[in-house]
């Protein structure tokens, strides 16, 4: 499946900068005797999408993580505008504004929406020692928030545990939006969801680009990457297979190189073979995604 | 043939649904609350069984029971709800009721600075316990039973070794005591009938340990930390910071009662509080705290210490056999559990 | 995993140091504060026995009774010029494996308490084959010739029991009540009966736990304030005696205190007439002369008690003699 776009112009303040907001050079990093990544390199700009690519076992959740301070870089540098920066722990990446939202999302199941939703930077009020964590604010931002992202909730204190899976996301999401992140990092927010609620995700992702933040969205899925993204890099096993402008590259081209297009070359030629029509109609489509290139 | 992404319209509905949930259901589903069902069957219960348990003496008599163990399970459920248990708990009231004991009696110390003194000593042995725990990554479970066999040793060991026998008293003899006696031991009259200052300082502490938990921001990195470590350091919330702390608290309290208990009573033997950590935890857990951490409530743990006090002192007033004393209690507390998990099922179902 | 955390918590902690050391400084150690006197190691005989003695008791170990045993046959071993070395441990099994670790190291002399005497006969059996000489103390008097022992030394629990009996019957009591401290001790259950036996009216028992004293308080607090018949209470140890005198106080009760076993709380209750007496069997003695008895014999083939057991007690502290007992029972002799 995939979703067309229509193109908002660019935003005015992204097209005078020179340094990018996030450049990767030469990252490596090694765990013991294991190069889970070598000689990375990548950019983002604020208001763009730079889509990280790779099957499992490509080395894209040790990317994240050492963006995002949870481990430091064997070899390589990492420059905020323009600036070298190293993080040696997770409130070191929150402080310059890289918003992480991890898979598992980062959200204490038991604990109510807006107890998580300020998990971290609870507001105050009050004075020492009886400083007091600012709930009745505290619930009205969230409250507010979840309205905007158009999640129906009957009960403010409803744990995060109750809410389906595309919600928790929306709602990590608007987390990391609120607490002013530049920068946000995505560790495959639509692997676990159905069709419908990767639409709703992709759409904030939008959002929060048109904001102004740079996004960095990790995936596997080339459909769902490509009608988003700005800028793509593939990694596989560890190495960068390439760092692309939009422009430089296809879905096809995209999905071709992930996916090892040799491989399906063959498996749709043998599924071609097959007796019944059902099947070879399947290893039609597949010559065709890979073959001439044809976009739906 | 495209489709253009909006940001979706602002809804108005979520507003008005949240008026939906009644308040009875909301009170339901809090964890203190199948706590209270329990303490009111109970108490209806045995008021059935004996006059005197309903009267102001008996409830003096099952309030105290309650609040020596009410006192501890405040800060063990905060530690709880934090992920984590404290077995050593019990056997630091001994350390702290002895330090005091040994250095004023034996060693002269005043003894406002021996209670200062021996605050400290227990401040450093939760910091250990801490410290370990947050280290090591090792199962608290295992490193405050360390802790636990440990401080037996050293409680008995050092008593021995100073005073030639197994407890430590006379505390009425030193100068400064009767101060000390009316904070800590003395009683207030209430209509004529006389009700232990412990049941005062219990309260107290349920406020403050509530309002620590439900109303800072300490409260829920205490939540977060209990209810997902990694997903609280992910977000910058400082867990072993909290953790420490937490077993700092119970430390504390522990100095706290076992003072109380010296200065009471006077004197404290050595084997003072072996056995009674599994007691706070069962408390806490009477209270609606979860095992495995996350969810719980300290008015809810006071709640459960307060059932204890009453089962104990209902099976004596109802002059039930006293051989079989160890399976009432345990018999009750089972039920005063299962009722409350009963209670939370109830309310919980038919939620989305 | 740095180091932080531990770094903000230790700069919090350096604010208690300097806090700490002018509390220390600011009061002055001044004697008026120690009440108690520090107890060493007295100085002991000059024997030359050399006799490697082993004890091995039921008792729990912060148990007041046992470390006055234990405080005699130590004090003995010093007097005696004697190696003497005390294990114990109330599991019957568990005190068996003990004898039976004992007997390994080759003693001169077994000394062994007996509240379960079935569990302990094979292992107490192995030791007289082995040639060692033993002794018993404290409980099993019925059993301790029948196994092979040279002599026994204690206090019938029944007939101590029946003296308190007979005592608070003599002071007008009706009903007591029995406070059990140690849940299935057989030698405290012994006691209760023997009271029963002779007081000629109604004994309950109550279970309180040993070591959680103010909860043994509210519940035999509890018990008068439910049962207001009862006009006396017994405690089968010293450090509930205490407790048991506070809480007929705060139950505005006028029952009559009795208690068996010793110590400087309980004699100084005796002396101010808020305990009508202690019944004390002497552990202190019972450590003691074990220890002696079992020297003598190795050196000179001696036995004591012609066969029967040696009575220890019961030795009734009352008010006319508490005054003398209370300085010794303060340095955990008596």
């Amino acid at each position: 499946m995939s979703v067309e776009v229509t193109e908002q112009p660019p935003p005015a303040s992204e097209s005078g900068s020179d340094a990018p907001m996030l450049e990767i050079r030469n990252m490596t990093k090694t765990f013991g005797s294991v190069i889970s990544l070598s000689d990375i390199s990548t950019t983002v700009r604020a208001g763009k999408v730079t889509c990280v690519l790779g099957d499992n076992g490509a080395g894209k959740s040790t990317f994240i993580k050492i963006l995002a301070g949870v481990h430091q870089p064997t070899k390589g540098e990492l420059f905020m505008d323009g600036k070298p920066v190293l993080f040696h722990e997770p409130r070191d990446a929150l402080d310059v504004g890289i918003a992480t939202v991890y898979q598992d999302l980062a959200m204490v199941p038991l604990m109510a929406i807006w107890r998580n939703f300020f998990l971290g930077s609870e507001p105050r009020k009050g004075f020492w020692p009886l400083k007091r964590f600012d709930k009745e604010k505290a619930k009205k931002i969230t409250r507010e928030e979840m309205r905007d992202m158009g999640i129906d909730i009957r009960d403010p204190d409803q744990p995060v545990g109750t809410l389906s899976g595309g919600e928790r996301q929306c709602v990590a999401i608007a987390r990391a939006v609120h607490f002013g992140a530049r920068l946000l990092i995505l560790d495959e927010p639509t692997s676990a969801l159905g069709v419908k609620q990767s639409g709703v995700v992709l759409k904030y992702i939008l959002q929060a680009r048109d904001k102004g933040l740079g996004v960095i969205f990790i995936t596997h899925n080339p459909h769902h990457a490509y009608p988003v993204g700005d800028r793509f890099l593939l990694l596989k096993r560890g190495k960068s297979l390439g760092d692309f402008d939009k422009s430089d590259i296809s879905l096809t081209e995209l999905t071709g190189m992930m996916a090892g297009g040799a491989e399906l070359e063959q498996l749709a030629h043998e599924l071609e073979q097959e007796g019944d029509t059902e099947t070879s109609a399947i290893g039609h489509e597949i010559a065709a995604d890979i073959g001439t290139g044809t976009t739906s | 043939m495209t489709t253009t992404l909006e940001r979706p319209p602002a809804q108005p509905q979520p507003d008005e649904r949240v008026a939906r949930v009644s308040l009875a259901r909301r009170l339901l589903v809090k964890p203190e609350f199948g706590a209270l069902v329990g303490v009111i069957v109970i108490f209806v219960f045995f008021s059935f069984e004996s006059d005197v348990f309903r009267s102001m003496e008996g409830a003096a008599n099952w309030l105290d029971g309650a609040s020596t163990v009410g006192l501890m399970a405040i800060p063990i459920s905060l530690l709880m709800i934090g992920g984590h248990f404290d077995l050593s708990a019990g056997v630091q009231v001994g350390t702290a009721g002895l330090a005091t004991g040994i250095m004023t009696t034996y060693w002269g110390l005043n003894v406002y600075a021996s209670m200062v003194v021996s605050l400290c000593l227990l401040l450093f042995i939760g910091f250990i316990n801490g410290f370990l725990v947050t280290r090591t990554g090792l199962p608290s479970f295992i490193i405050t039973l360390g802790m636990f066999l440990a401080l037996q040793g050293i409680n008995l060991g050092v008593t021995k070794q100073v005073t030639n026998t197994v407890q430590v008293s006379n505390l009425n003899l030193v100068p400064g005591y009767q101060a000390l006696k009316d904070i800590f031991g003395s009683q207030i009259s209430i209509g004529g009938h006389k009700f232990q200052i412990a049941i005062l300082w219990w309260i107290i502490f349920t406020i403050i340990g509530s309002w620590l938990l439900t109303q800072t921001r300490f409260g829920n990195w205490i939540f977060a930390s209990g209810g997902d470590p990694n997903a609280s350091k992910n977000v910058g919330v400082p867990t072993s910071r909290t953790t420490i702390t937490l077993f700092m608290l119970t430390s504390a309290m522990a100095w706290f009662v076992g003072n109380t208990q010296i200065i009471r009573f006077s004197t404290i033997q050595a084997q003072v509080g072996i056995g009674q950590e599994l007691i706070y935890i069962v408390a806490a857990v009477i209270g609606g705290c979860l095992l495995t951490g996350g969810y719980g409530s300290v008015i809810g743990a006071s709640l459960g210490a307060l059932i204890f006090g009453m089962t104990q002192s209902g099976i004596v007033y109802a002059n039930w056999n006293s051989d079989w004393f160890k399976t009432f209690v345990g018999a009750m507390l089972l039920l005063a559990v299962l009722a409350n998990q009963f209670v939370r099922r109830l309310a919980t179902q038919g939620r989305r | 995993m740095t180091s932080a955390p531990f770094r903000s918590i230790a700069s919090r902690l350096r604010w208690g140091v300097p806090i700490v050391a002018a509390a220390v400084v600011a009061s002055a150690c001044s004697s008026a504060n120690s009440v108690n006197v520090q107890h060493n190691k007295s100085g002991g005989g000059a024997g030359g026995y050399h006799y490697k003695i082993a004890m091995v008791t039921h008792g729990g170990a912060g148990d007041s009774f046992w470390s006055i045993v234990k405080a005699g046959g130590v004090q003995a071993g010093k007097d005696m010029g004697d190696d003497f070395t005390y294990q114990s441990n109330g599991d019957p099994t568990q005190q068996s494996q003990l004898i039976d670790a004992a007997v390994n190291q080759k003693p001169d002399g077994l000394i062994v308490s007996m509240a379960n005497p079935e569990a302990l006969k094979a292992a107490i059996q192995r030791a007289v084959a082995a040639g060692i000489p033993v002794v018993t103390i404290n409980s099993g008097q019925a059993q301790s010739k029948a196994y092979g022992a040279l002599s026994h030394f204690g206090s019938d629990e029944t007939v101590a029991g029946q003296a308190v009996g007979t005592g608070l019957k003599q002071a007008g009591v009706k009903s007591v009540i029995c406070v059990v401290q140690e849940a299935g001790n057989v030698a405290l259950e012994q006691r209760c009966a023997g009271v029963k036996s002779t007081l000629g009216g109604t004994v309950t028992n109550l279970q309180v736990d040993n070591n959680n004293l103010p909860g043994a308080q509210s519940l035999i607090q509890a018990k008068l304030q439910a049962d207001k018949s009862v006009d006396g209470v017994v405690t089968l140890g010293a450090q509930v005696a205490s407790v048991a005198e506070a809480a007929i106080a705060g139950a505005n009760s006028t029952a009559k205190l009795a208690t068996f076993d010793l110590n400087a709380d309980v004699a100084k209750a005796v002396q101010d007439g808020k305990i009508l007496f202690a019944v004390d069997q002497q552990p202190y003695l019972q450590g003691y002369i074990a220890v002696v008895m079992l020297t003598q014999y190795k050196a000179n083939l001696n036995v004591l008690g012609g066969g029967l057991p040696v009575l220890t007690g019961p030795n009734l502290i009352t008010k006319a003699n508490a005054a003398a007992v209370l300085k010794l029972a303060a340095a955990g002799t008596r």
